[in-house]
């Protein structure tokens, strides 16, 4: 039963739990329209093309200054000399390779759920420069190696899970041109880069769960008496966000030219091509 | 800052201690590396908009020409 006055205060309550769920189903609105905007190929050449250069500027930068400390300024290691300024090439190739699976995982999960076109050529362009920077971190640790451990090559843990990498990174870019239909490929793409993860673990605690030749990860500390002191693990930060950055750098050239040939009938390519 | 360089002569610095091969192999590499990878994503660029320029130029005169078939039939 409701009173006189009681009537009016119902009404509002009603009123205020409406436009709480109209504001929830707006903001669900806002949220999507703004993914579906990230997926938008043109909405990303657009961004990328005014961060590109900033990127480029900053990548520079850490390069010249992480290159001149890692060759000038860091001391030679007790034990393996000089050949320590190779850690400054080949740590961070070797951890930022380990982000390629992952992301293409990511990339390949958003293709076989939502269809965003965008996160295709994420997949697509990612796994060759991938698979460049396996082969480059494998070479310099071999050449690393042929000195410090007396052999080039060992089938140990960490090394045969690396080049198993590099081989699954050349299967994904061999599957995708051996399948002449697009959306095929793009599925089985995003089905082996996911299936492909499970690898990353591996390389990532082969150290751990082997007695293996490659050494631990040694970690870093802030203290002078510490096996790693700053001055050695400083330029190799330095080094592993330049490298990180030429990552960015290196996939954004590569999607742009994808979206450019997927696009290429679309209204927005041809002007931009009109005008070149 | 000069006096913690590591190296008194630039023969030294080249020398790397006995480890000339292993040292300056991986770094030229890396600048191999980094040069192709931007390189080649560059002149790609060049080479699509090139292409599509090409078919957009041939997709227009041909629309002329089925026009000017239209006008004179």
């Amino acid at each position: 039963m409701v009173r006189p006055g009681e009537h009016d205060i119902l009404l509002t309550s009603m009123h205020n739990l409406n436009s709480r769920q109209e504001s929830a189903v707006q903001r669900a609105n806002y949220m999507w329209m703004w993914f579906s905007k990230l997926g938008s190929p043109k909405w990303f050449y657009e961004l990328s093309g005014k961060w590109l250069p900033w990127l480029v500027v900053a990548m520079s930068l850490l390069l010249v200054v992480g290159i001149t400390w890692a060759l000038l300024f860091v001391p030679p290691d007790y034990q393996q000399g000089n050949t320590i300024r190779i850690m400054y090439i080949h740590v961070p190739f070797a951890s930022i390779s380990l982000a390629f699976f992952p992301l293409m995982a990511v990339a390949g999960t958003i293709t076989l759920v939502w269809r965003m076109k965008l996160a295709d050529m994420v997949a697509k362009t990612a796994a060759p420069l991938g698979a460049w920077f396996t082969a480059l971190a494998l070479a310099s640790g071999s050449i690393w190696g042929s000195d410090i451990w007396g052999t080039w090559w060992i089938w140990d843990g960490r090394l045969t899970s690396m080049l198993l990498q590099f081989f699954l990174l050349v299967g994904v870019i061999s599957l995708r041109s051996a399948l002449e239909d697009a959306e095929a490929a793009a599925k089985a793409c995003a089905v082996l880069s996911i299936v492909g993860c499970i690898n990353v673990f591996v390389i990532k605690y082969s150290v751990d769960w082997w007695n293996t030749l490659h050494q631990p990860s040694s970690g870093f500390s802030l203290s002078d008496q510490a096996p790693n002191p700053p001055e050695v693990w400083i330029p190799l930060v330095i080094m592993i966000f330049a490298i990180y950055l030429f990552f960015a750098v290196s996939l954004i050239l590569s999607i742009r030219n994808e979206i450019l040939v997927r696009e290429r009938r679309s209204q927005w390519v041809e002007e931009l091509v009109q005008g070149t | 800052m000069f006096d913690s360089i590591q190296f008194s002569s630039i023969g030294e610095f080249f020398s790397m201690g006995g480890y000339a091969f292993n040292v300056w192999t991986v770094y030229t590499l890396f600048v191999l590396f980094f040069a192709i990878n931007l390189y080649f994503p560059l002149i790609r660029k060049k080479q699509i908009l090139s292409e599509q320029k090409r078919r957009l130029i041939v997709n227009r005169e041909m629309q002329t020409l089925k026009n000017d078939d239209g006008e004179n039939s």
